[in-house]
């Protein structure tokens, strides 16, 4: 918990205008620090979802700025986020997380190939990686071959294959089943332990709740509370 | 380049994904692409057949006349038979055929009318070997030798003059010495072409035309055929350098409405192309939207990963290419297949008379046209992937949180 990795500060924003002005984030101020494993919990609509776009630099605020590893990204264009977000942010999301006429393990390796590693040590890391997340042998799999918790744990694979600085994981546990999710977490938890790596998860789950470092909630677009454990 | 790499196998995969639609767009450009090609060397055997019909009638591929007498077909503006080196030339084995011919305009006259015709006299023996008049003859006979001094009428003409087989009529021409020379003849045959060739020329033996208006040995003009059509050009310089004195035309310069219909027949391909493309880009545009509208979530997830919107670009326009090149190789081996099972001929006899009107033969040769594969399929690839980059560009503006909310 040394430096930030994702600063946010005074960060609003709006979707719609006139009459059907939604306020989705107001004034929101936010450090992720290195190793941070947090949650982001709140009702539906608090922004959860919102503010996760805006730290994996899917979407620019309203107004305020958002700094990845230092970096404002206010000035950078579509081509210029992409970059950004292929060297240093890993995205697992809800369902549907993989490419669909990709094996596992091709899924793993496509971030590579746009990140443009070779393929000798492309295949080296994916294969890392699915040991990693406990599905050696299984990389051969299309998508529809693999069970909701396997996909999910691909999912994760591969946003850790390309050594983001931040993962970010938007209801990650949403589609499965508790034993499931609690072995999903654990995994994440985990990596977060022995690896360091930074995890920030949007979820509703108390058993992900539970397992975190720190945990965030939002309110109606603000920070309501912001601790510790 | 990399991005081709990365992009070649999943564009490649992602082309089965719907495989219904795959198969719909195939069969709309591969079927577009059949007709173009089909029609193209359909039209190319039509205008082939009627070109050949019409040259085989009395043209032949190339002819000879003294200098002026195209301008001027007058009795002055005639030549002296060929001699050498000339006659060596004509014998060469690259001609196929020759025959020199007197020509002079002039009426006919039965006891009902009067109607211009241009007499013709001929060598029949010469003429049998790259006229196909004497094979039209429907009634009565073909003339026998130069000095036949019978005359053979089309069957159009013989009906306006009211005249027959056995009949006698008056032929009047310019003599040499500028009187009016009159002659009867024997009608001895009806020929039976196109209404405007029967109702153009009557024949005669060469020499008894020679005769008729006061004439040695003077011809005309020297008809020829060739068997290589491609051997045209250079065959008619050769004779040009042979005869410097003379003028050698092919039948290109001879006939500017064959040889206008040639570049309309081809033009009339490219308005095919237009109208059959037009409806293929529908279907192209169409089946591709719905495609990238029902992968919209993904590719708001691909964009999410990093991919940049120039390379979701790609990735679409990538699979466009394979599925329209697809479609391409499928709609040439259908013309191909089409064409080779039309190569004995197609017969067009049930439309001869409509035919006779488009000067076609009755039948129809289709013939593989290389060049015209190639670049009509390349015509169609490249429109094809040029329409098909608007839902390609459609994909790559999405912006990715928006299309991640768009449901699966
Ligand atoms: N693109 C958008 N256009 C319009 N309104 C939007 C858009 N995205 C989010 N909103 C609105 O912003 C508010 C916050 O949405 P957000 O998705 O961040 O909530 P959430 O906390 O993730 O909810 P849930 O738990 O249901 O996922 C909601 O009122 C939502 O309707
Ligand atoms: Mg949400």
């Amino acid at each position: 918990m040394t430096k930030p990795i994702v600063t946010c500060r005074g960060v609003s924003k709006t979707f719609g205008s006139g009459e059907l002005v939604v306020h989705a984030l107001r004034d929101v101020d936010l450090n992720i620090m290195q190793g941070d494993f947090a949650t982001l919990a709140g009702p539906s609509g608090s922004g959860k979802t919102t503010l996760l776009n805006m730290i994996g630099a899917l979407d620019k605020p309203s107004s305020g700025e958002v700094e990845i590893d230092g970096q404002p990204l206010s000035g950078l264009n579509k081509a210029e986020l992409s970059e950004l977000r292929l060297q240093k942010i890993g995205f697992v999301f809800q369902a549907y997380n993989l490419i669909p006429v990709l094996s596992a393990q091709e899924n793993i390796e496509f971030v590579l190939q746009l990140q443009g590693v070779d393929a000798a040590e492309r295949r080296k890391r994916a294969l890392e990686v699915l040991a990693e997340v406990g599905l050696e042998g299984t990389g051969h799999r299309r998508p529809s071959a693999l069970s909701g918790g396997q996909q999910q744990r691909v999912a994760v694979a591969r946003a850790l294959v390309s050594k983001p600085s931040i993962v970010l994981a938007d209801e990650p546990t949403a589609n499965l089943d508790s034993g499931t999710s609690a072995e999903l977490v654990e995994l994440m938890s985990q990596l977060n332990r022995d690896l360091g790596i930074t995890f920030v998860i949007g979820t509703h789950d108390p058993s992900v709740i539970e397992r975190s470092s720190r945990h965030i909630e939002l309110l109606d677009g603000r920070i309501s509370s912001d601790t510790r454990i | 380049m990399s991005n081709l790499k990365t992009f070649t196998p999943l564009a490649w995969r992602n082309l089965w994904r719907n495989p219904r639609r795959t198969v719909i767009t195939l069969i709309v450009v591969s079927v577009g692409l059949w007709s173009i090609l089909f029609f193209n060397s359909f039209i190319n055997a039509w205008g082939e057949s009627g070109k050949e019909a019409v040259l085989k009638l009395l043209i032949g591929q190339g002819q000879i006349h003294a200098v002026g007498y195209m301008d001027d077909p007058s009795i002055d503006r005639l030549m002296s038979p060929p001699g050498e080196p000339l006659v060596s030339a004509l014998n060469a084995p690259e001609i196929e055929a020759w025959a020199t011919r007197l020509q002079l305009p002039g009426v006919v006259v039965s006891e009902y009318k009067t109607l211009p015709v241009n007499v013709v006299g001929v060598d029949p023996e010469a003429e049998r070997l790259l006229s196909s008049i004497p094979d039209k003859v429907v009634e009565g006979r073909y003339l026998k030798g130069v000095e036949d001094d019978g005359v053979v009428l089309g069957l159009h003409i013989a009906e306006r003059l009211k005249t027959g087989l056995g009949r006698r009529v008056i032929l009047m021409s310019q003599s040499t010495d500028g009187s009016l020379s009159e002659q009867s003849f024997d009608v001895v045959g009806l020929f039976d072409a196109d209404k405007a060739t029967e109702d153009f020329y009557a024949f005669t033996g060469r020499r008894a035309a020679q005769n008729f208006v006061g004439l040695n040995d003077e011809i005309a003009q020297i008809v020829f055929t060739i068997p290589e059509v491609d051997m045209l050009d250079p065959i008619i310089a050769d004779l040009a350098a042979t005869a410097p004195d003379l003028d050698v035309r092919s039948w290109k310069q001879i006939s500017l409405f064959l040889a206008t219909t040639d570049t309309f027949m081809q033009s009339f391909i490219y308005i095919w192309l237009g109208v059959v493309f037009s409806l293929m880009a529908i279907g192209i545009v169409n089946t591709q939207l719905m495609a990238v509208f029902e992968r919209t979530h993904e590719f708001g997830q691909l964009r999410a990963l990093g991919m940049k919107p120039r390379q979701v670009l790609v990735l679409v326009a990538l699979e466009s290419t394979f599925l329209i090149g697809f479609g391409v190789l499928i709609g040439i081996v259908l013309a191909a297949g089409t064409i080779w099972t039309l190569t004995d001929g197609v017969d067009l006899s049930a439309f001869a008379e409509g035919l006779e009107m488009a000067q076609a033969g009755q039948i129809l040769y289709p013939e593989y046209d290389i060049p015209g594969f190639v670049v009509l399929s390349l015509i169609i690839w490249v429109l094809g992937i040029l329409v098909a980059l608007w839902p390609a560009r459609r994909a790559s503006k999405l912006s990715p949180v928006e299309a991640m909310r768009h449901a699966t």
